[in-house]
């Protein structure tokens, strides 16, 4: 099973300010500023964040409409998977983490009366698995374009036709114990800020742009975290 | 000087405040008089949120500040006129869902806006928001969920309410996520808000019914 280990999070202001909803463009109260200033540096300098990713590749054995099977009796069920990537010829099952150390100190922020810091440093999280999700896609992407074979961008459960019960097999094939990712009774990723996802490996494999899945998104109205057309210049 | 809090709370402009609080509370205003120009301001604050002009960090930081201001008036408040919460609220998310930066949020809300809080964590049991309820006699329990699966839980939580025949004397609110209407009504909930200030209002409003 394939570990990446080595990459590194940097995250710049705007990607926290956006998930808190706000533009980057408006003006920034030098409080808030000052919370989120602090907050970056906590988070770069105490370890808070360790990003690792687990993947593994499975060649497909058949395709339908329902989904995938796997090499390994491994499936995946939803229409996804056949609706995006019929072309496809493997998966790549991924899971990321930047472990549960930033997740503590934002509970001891509440705690401790310190919302405003909390609040600023679970944003940092948020926005570090989304880099480490890219990041980890682009070297799965480089390895296996080494080996000749092309793939698609990331589909994550919970998507439409990716039900979010589909997790749990999606783990299990990226072996995500071994970074010490797992699900609850209720299928949420413990540490929580984790993310899984599944690739395509194929020819002419499709890539779209976060913008284009969040376009396309139930949540796409009043999802905090959404992309959105640049509307500046 | 009512105004003059007032607008400096609503503009967060936290210097302003504290220098407001310290000369009203040196003249010998009623520190009451001084919470309520505060509440007036928080329910500015909430409006300016619900309209998009504030975020939630905004939010926060008008409760910090808030915060501090009770924290500088209360000293002044003698023993009759000291503030007594408006009302308890029972918080928690609900079992199979540990999501919880937005329930702290709507927790600290409550918390600076009068209520008396009793937070019960992530993935809380039915049974656990009934024990505390009996306990603190709060007429209101406050659901948090994000996930769908805890639609069924806040749910299972509101028919273990009616078990213990406690549905009539508390009233439940519900909030997280997608939450509307068509799943207030699976849930059995009286009510449900889109974002922590809703959560305030709706307490406020239970509270004033009763």
């Amino acid at each position: 099973m394939p570990v990446i280990k080595d990459i590194s999070i940097e995250i710049g202001m705007e990607e926290v300010l956006r998930r808190e909803g706000i533009d980057a463009g408006k003006d920034m109260r030098p409080r808030i500023k000052e919370a989120l200033d602090e907050a970056l540096e906590e988070a770069g300098s105490s370890g808070l964040i360790e990003p690792v990713a687990a993947y593994e590749s499975y060649r497909s054995t058949g395709m339908s409409e329902a989904g995938v099977r796997l090499e390994g009796g491994g499936e995946i069920t939803g229409s996804l998977i056949p609706e995006v990537f019929p072309g496809a010829d493997g998966l790549v099952a991924m899971v990321c983490t930047i472990g549960q150390g930033l997740e503590d100190r934002v509970r001891e922020h509440f705690e401790n009366g310190e919302q405003m810091r909390g609040l600023m440093l679970d944003g940092i999280g948020s926005a570090a698995v989304d880099v480490l999700s890219i990041e980890a896609c682009h070297r799965v992407m480089q390895s296996l374009s080494a080996r000749g074979a092309a793939v698609s961008s990331p589909v994550n459960p919970g998507m439409p036709g990716l039900p979010l019960t589909e997790q749990a097999h999606i783990l299990e094939l990226a072996r995500a114990g071994e970074i010490g990712v797992s699900l609850t009774s209720g299928g949420m990723l413990v540490p929580r800020k984790s993310a899984s996802m599944v690739i395509g490996v194929g020819e002419n494999m499709p890539r779209w742009t976060q913008e284009q899945v969040c376009a396309k998104c139930f949540l796409r109205k009043n999802c905090l975290y959404r992309v959105r057309p640049a509307t500046r210049g | 000087m009512g105004d003059d809090l007032v607008k400096a709370l609503v503009d967060l402009d936290e210097d302003k405040v504290r220098d407001v609080v310290k000369s009203r509370l040196e003249a010998g205003d009623d520190p009451l008089g001084i919470m309520d120009d505060a509440r007036k301001a928080m329910e500015v604050v909430g409006d300016r949120f619900a309209e998009g002009e504030y975020f939630i960090p905004e939010l926060v930081f008008a409760g910090e500040i808030l915060k501090d201001m009770t924290t500088a008036v209360k000293p002044y408040l003698n023993k009759a006129s000291e503030q007594k919460y408006m009302g308890k609220v029972v918080l928690g998310t609900v079992a199979g869902d540990i999501h919880d930066i937005g329930k702290d949020i709507v927790g600290f809300m409550l918390d600076v806006n009068g209520f008396e809080v009793h937070d019960l964590g992530v993935d809380v049991p039915p049974r656990k928001f009934v024990e505390k309820v009996q306990e603190t006699e709060s007429p209101i329990l406050a659901l948090s969920g994000f996930l769908t699966l805890a639609y069924d839980s806040m749910k299972e939580t509101v028919e273990a309410l009616a078990d213990a025949g406690l549905r009539d004397k508390v009233k439940v609110m519900i909030g997280g996520g997608q939450i509307s209407d068509e799943i207030r009504a699976y849930t059995g909930a009286d009510e449900f808000g889109k974002d922590a200030m809703a959560g305030v209002a709706l307490a406020k409003k239970f509270i004033a019914a009763e």
